[in-house]
């Protein structure tokens, strides 16, 4: 493969970057097909998602970002300016470290322990009785927390903290990988639909509609119910119900650029439909598409945890959907199992909001930030 | 203003609604009778029965509700009996279906209602406010909260709702009591908390569209030509900007209404157990009564449906700058 | 002035003597709360679930019930059952006091139609026919009811079966007039108005249906022409609801803040109620029991094969620990299928694995090692997802069993997927049916080791269990085989256990043979506690403690 023929079938594909993005997509699948097909588990289903996700995110957002550093440098002061964004930011960061390597200080989420249950963060005491049939007395005793748990246990023993530290894990998860697979969709929808306009336009738009009057929860519930609780699977069906609302947004952006005047040179110049749309489109919707996804990953993050939070959760997976769902059922005793992991989810939320509407006016030409 | 094209528009609308309430009807349906689990599990799993061969009392359950029949037979019979206004029998709760959501759809009406005009009302009013004063120290406390209303996730907020005022402070009954008559005053204390949990999330949203569309106007033209003129900033604000604002955020309402809110309306009746539709579908889901799934999809996709329409139909009515071709 | 106050006295006792003569009056609402789930039909003879079985029982008595002690209480009965002495005839005689909503009297042909008609009908399906069937030949045929006169009519059997005096008794019958009209039809009877809102129950039952609002409540109000109310003026409450809460812990905030009368107690939430001011706690037996199922087919473990190899796991598995810290307390140490409130419960020469001193690790590892099976090995254990008490035990059962170099892997699965990947079971390389038993050869479709399940027990006919631990059983999913075990359950469906004494001597045979060979690990017999408003009263704790509840009232 000479330099020249890759620069050719780069020039055909509509750029170096989507060559590398076929090669590694071709990579993928085969590896996909292999498994299902041929050897046993290479990769789980939830690592599939990761990767190609990865891809994806390497090559369009990490890649642009590297070679347009002052333009990432510019938009991060105007970010830096906007207090609420930094904390935020700040926290999601924070988040992150605890995901990663909360888990090494920590015991096993799932590791119960009978002798220990119930018991209360550091510093409180409860009260636990145990009936004896024999005598049908009660025989009561003080339980009062300690800093082996410092949050306390939950029913069956497992400690707090741990199962609040698995759980950041699992709702970042869901929210990068549902929100990046919807964003994904959506993104390719909206702008191709956009671009082409007329008929495909008008397919694409209706199918949208369909999609949108669905009733989002209940349709999540409904296919959770049907084909089992697996977080892959979770996190696919949220991302695949979720993109109605980005493509329309992206449509309705594309719309407007696709009558300026870059696009118009591109295309006298006599670029290909293909590489207008991946070179020159996508790339200038990015700021609305990030914009986009990190607002829409409090509402995934939220999703997931309503689920669990039913039920119909992944048992295999503490989130704090399914903690809340443990602890709701004794708030008048052990209510710190309730309290905290509600704590968590609406902090993150919080912070994934902040910084989305930090980032939206730092972006908002128009806003004085 | 001359505009046959509206009732042309109307038309076409409808026609495309039909369109797609047909298109989620079929997807519903083939899912729901599609997918691994079936009615006659309880039957299986009640172990009590005694050991009668498994495929037959499968085949038994099924022949019982007309689920036996080829998948295109039973969707024909029941598009069919759709149209002639025959929704099916739900076999989760031996009735028609009809009935259940004759006697259950107040209840999540109720709630949804009064959260909308709540978060609505109070929405709005802060919105306008922290716009008209941009940066001062209200704004900054009412964006604070309005963040804080998103970003608390509904359910638990109802959870805690209940612990701190029911539970502690014994203020409200620890469950929705259907025995009270809907229009009284009791009715509406014991959906104070439910209105609160399900409005909170809303009404932060209304704040914010309000402060930006607002936002979005003051800096106009025609805002400062209103102020030339002598205008006292009451009027310039209420009569001038607001009605300027009023279309777009219109329009926000009414897409929340239609995705966030049955999400929303769906989980405070669980926590809340006020059986409205969300609860009943909820148990329908539970249960592969695939007649309430689909009944409840279809009416809450209708009523999205209409929702569009009818802010199309206002929007383009109102502003005499919009015309759809 | 002396004879108006001699008349003003004599009025005032008279009166106050009419007044305490009078039969209790009507006395309030008593509202029920239970979280575990609505009922799905009340047209009772469809339904699989106990609920849809509890609504409609309120509005129609079967024909004879028990009390604690598990006395004869006679309900639609004129008298008790009668069994011919060779044990093959049956006969039942109502009262001539029932009628229907129409008017009309409820006769045996009212019976006899629901049994022939309906439950032993092909078209209906009555998922739990084989009650009324018995194997002749080889083959399951049903037993012939026969209408004799107006208020009398007899069963028949070809074979004798002591204990199917039980299943005579809890008969209740479907009204022949409204019922024909539907016959053959089984959409049709599923959707039928009479019966899906019970309207002809008449005067068969203490109260009489109001009004069902799914998913929140079930309302029944008073019957005044109850048969058995007539001398009493029973029932003493106006209406009788059942109110739904989505848990367990919002049922027992609405019993606390006095909104309902009665719900079940949480183990946990038990010691609190107890102090409570207002209310009653009531612990009461129940016929619940837990145990630990060990699968003993093809693609199970093969150690779990030999007795010992299961006998060294029940010494290891503590029960007085799973009743302490899953059930709080509140359950008995079960090591058979027998509960202590059964009559033909018996102590003695019961071997009484997982407590001491049939409790002990060292013990264990010697009969794992003297059995060969000591190397270390991991094993599956599957509970249902989503059943907290389970669940636990699950983790007690892992925790204790590491104790002896087992590893246990946790698997919670639904219960659907359950039930059809490993507890149906299939031979392998044939073409058959998935069943609960295709005998010894049969595998489910996915490996597993331990389970742990609950069942219900029928005390007063603990034979009813053969489904589980017979070799040909129906519900032998675990693929348990012993020729005694098959030998005396047979005996005790055949006529010499007619005679009591002989009866109590072969289930007594039955427990210490169960409990040595441990095909499965019995675990526990749950207790249960009912809370109620001290205002209620009447009640009589018990095992069968609502027999008379048509009789509490409020004070």
């Amino acid at each position: 493969m000479t330099k020249k023929g890759i620069k050719h079938l780069a020039g055909r594909v509509g750029g170096i970057k989507n060559l590398i993005l076929i090669l590694l997509a071709a990579l993928w699948l085969l590896t996909l097909l292999l498994d299902i097909f041929v050897v046993e588990r290479i990769f789980t289903p939830l690592g599939y998602l990761y990767l190609a996700l990865g891809i994806v995110f390497l090559l369009y957002v990490v890649w642009p970002l590297y070679t347009s550093r002052r333009l990432v440098r510019y938009y991060w002061q105007r970010v830096k300016r906007n207090r609420l964004a930094v904390v935020g930011l700040a926290f999601v960061l924070f988040l992150i470290l605890l995901a990663v390597f909360g888990p090494l200080f920590t015991a096993d989420p799932t590791a119960a322990n009978f002798e220990e249950k119930n018991m209360p963060p550091v510093g409180l005491s409860i009260e636990e009785s145990i009936y004896n049939a024999e005598t049908g007395q009660f025989i009561t005793k003080t339980i009062t927390g300690t800093w082996e748990h410092p949050l306390g246990t939950d029913n069956k023993g497992r400690d707090l903290l741990a199962m609040l530290i698995s759980g950041a894990g699992v709702s970042l998860q869901v929210g990068l990988l549902a929100t990046g697979i919807a964003i994904a969709l959506g993104t390719l929808i909206g702008v191709v639909s956009a671009y082409l306009g007329g008929k495909v336009d008008n397919i694409l738009m209706r199918f949208t509609d369909i999609m949108m009057t669905f009733p989002f929860f209940l349709l999540l519930v409904f296919i959770v119910f049907i084909f089992g609780p697996n977080l892959a699977f979770i996190v696919l069906v949220i991302g695949l119900t979720g993109w109605t609302g980005v493509a329309r947004l992206i449509r309705s952006e594309t719309l407007s650029l696709r009558t300026r005047e870059f696009i118009l040179a591109a295309k006298a110049l006599g670029a290909s439909d293909g590489r207008i749309v991946l070179a020159h489109l996508i790339p200038n919707v990015i700021s609305l598409i990030v914009v986009i996804a990190t607002l829409s990953i409090p509402g995934v993050i939220l999703a997931e945890a309503a689920l669990s939070f039913i039920g119909l959760g992944d048992p295999a997976v503490t989130s704090w959907g399914m903690v809340l769902r443990a602890g709701q059922q004794s708030l008048d005793t052990t209510w710190w199992v309730a309290v905290a992991p509600g704590i968590m989810l609406f902090f993150t939320v919080l912070a994934f909001n902040f910084v989305g509407d930090g980032l939206r006016d730092a972006f908002d030409p128009r806003s004085s930030v | 203003m001359e505009k046959t094209w509206l009732r042309d528009y109307i038309i076409k609308r409808l026609f495309y609604a039909l369109i797609i309430a047909w298109g989620v009807l079929t997807v519903t349906f083939i899912l729901v009778r599609v997918g691994p689990t079936s009615p006659a599990d309880k039957y299986l799993a009640n172990l009590a029965a005694r050991g009668e061969e498994p495929a037959q009392v499968i085949a038994a359950i099924e022949a019982r509700y007309g689920l036996d029949k080829p998948l295109y037979e039973q969707y024909a019979s029941y598009v069919g009996n759709l149209v002639r206004g025959d929704w099916g029998w739900s076999l989760s709760t031996s009735m028609p279906v009809i009935e259940l959501i004759k006697t259950h759809w107040i209840y999540s009406f109720q709630l949804i209602l009064l959260s909308t005009i709540l978060a609505a009302l109070v929405g709005i009013l802060i919105g306008i406010y922290s716009a008209v004063r941009q940066y001062s120290k209200t704004d900054y406390i009412a964006t604070f909260f309005s963040f804080i209303g998103i970003s608390i996730p509904n359910f638990w907020l109802g959870v805690m709702l209940i612990l701190l005022f029911s539970v502690q402070l014994g203020l409200f009954k620890t469950y929705y009591d259907t025995g009270v008559p809907l229009f009284s005053l009791a009715n509406l204390k014991q959906l104070i908390l439910p209105v609160i949990t399900l409005g909170t999330g809303m009404m932060a949203g209304y704040t914010r569209y309000t402060r930006s569309a607002m936002l979005d106007n003051l800096r106009k033209d025609f805002v400062r030509t209103a102020r030339a003129k002598g205008l006292p900033e009451r009027v310039v604000i209420g009569k001038h900007v607001f009605r300027n604002a009023v279309l777009p955020l219109v329009t926000i309402i009414m897409f929340d209404l239609g995705s966030i809110v049955f999400g929303g309306a769906y989980l405070t009746e669980i926590v809340f157990g006020i059986p409205g539709l969300g609860r009943i579908s909820f148990n329908a889901v539970f249960a592969d009564d695939y007649a309430v799934v689909v009944a409840v999809t279809l009416i809450s996709a209708f009523l999205v449906l209409l929702i569009n329409l009818v802010t199309d139909i206002a929007y383009a009515y109102l502003d005499p700058r919009i015309r759809y071709d | 002035m002396k004879r108006v106050l001699y008349i003003l006295v004599s009025a005032i006792l008279v009166c106050s003597l009419l007044v305490a003569c009078q039969p209790k009056g009507v006395t309030g609402v008593f509202i029920s709360g239970t979280s575990a789930g609505d009922a799905e039909t009340l047209n009772w003879i469809l339904a699989a679930d106990s609920a849809s079985f509890g609504y409609a029982g309120h509005t129609v008595d079967s024909l004879v019930t028990y009390d604690n002690e598990w006395r004869i209480q006679l309900r639609t009965a004129a008298k008790d059952v009668e069994v011919s002495e060779d044990g093959l005839v049956y006969t039942v005689t109502i009262r001539d006091d029932l009628r229907w909503s129409d008017g009309s009297k409820v006769t045996a042909e009212d019976y006899v139609y629901t049994l022939k008609n309906l439950m032993f009908s092909d078209w209906l399906n009555y998922p739990y026919k084989s009650d009324w069937q018995e194997e002749v030949e080889g083959e399951a045929v049903f037993v012939t009811p026969k209408v004799v006169n107006e208020t009398t009519f007899t069963i028949a059997r070809q074979t004798v079966e002591p204990e199917f005096i039980y299943t005579v008794r809890n008969l209740v019958p479907y009204p022949k007039y409204i019922a024909v009209k539907y016959e053959g039809d089984v959409e049709a009877f599923t959707q039928a108005q009479e019966f899906n809102n019970l309207t002809y129950t008449g005067n068969l039952g203490p109260y009489k249906f109001k009004e069902w609002v799914r998913n929140d409540k079930f309302v029944v109000e008073r019957n005044p022409e109850y048969y058995l109310g007539k001398d009493t003026g029973a029932p003493y409450f106006e209406q009788y609801i059942i109110k739904l809460f989505g848990t367990s812990a919002i049922a027992h905030a609405a019993l606390e803040a006095g909104d309902i009368t009665y719900t079940g107690i949480d183990p946990d939430k038990v010691s609190k109620f107890k102090k409570m001011e207002g209310i009653n706690v009531y612990t009461v037996p129940t016929t619940g029991y837990l145990l630990l199922a060990y699968n003993l087919r093809d693609n199970g473990w093969g150690g779990l094969k030999i007795k010992e190899v299961r006998q060294a796991l029940s010494l290891a598995v503590s029960k007085g620990l799973i009743i302490e810290r899953v059930l709080y307390g509140f359950g008995e140490p079960a090591f058979s299928f027998i509960p202590k409130v059964s009559p033909w419960y018996v102590a003695e020469g019961v071997t009484q694995y997982g407590v001491k001193p049939l409790l002990d690790k060292e013990k264990a590892r010697e009969l794992l090692v003297s059995a060969g099976y000591d190397k270390p090995v991991t094993l599956t254990l599957l509970t249902n997802a989503g059943n907290e008490e389970r669940e636990d035990v699950g983790y007690l059962v892992k925790e204790q069993l590491s104790a002896i170099g087992i590893d246990v892997e946790l698997k919670f699965v639904p219960w659907a997927t359950m039930l059809r990947k490993y507890l149906m079971n299939k031979t392998p390389g044939t073409d058959e049916e998935l069943r609960y038993n295709n005998g010894l050869k049969a595998v489910s479709e996915e490996p597993w080791d331990l389970m742990v399940i609950g069942l219900t027990t029928n005390p007063l006919s603990p034979s009813g269990q053969d489904v589980f631990y017979a070799t040909k059983g129906g519900l032998n999913f675990f693929g348990y085989s012993n020729i005694q075990v098959d030998e005396l359950f047979k005996r005790i469906k055949s006529k010499e256990a007619l005679d009591e004494k002989v009866r109590r001597e072969l289930y007594a045979e039955l427990s210490r043979l169960v409990s040595e060979e441990q095909p499965v690990d019995f675990l526990t017999f749950q207790l249960a506690n009912a809370g109620f408003q001290k205002k209620v009263k009447g009640i009589e704790p018990g095992i069968n403690m609502g027999y008379n509840y048509h009789l509490w009232y409020f004070e």
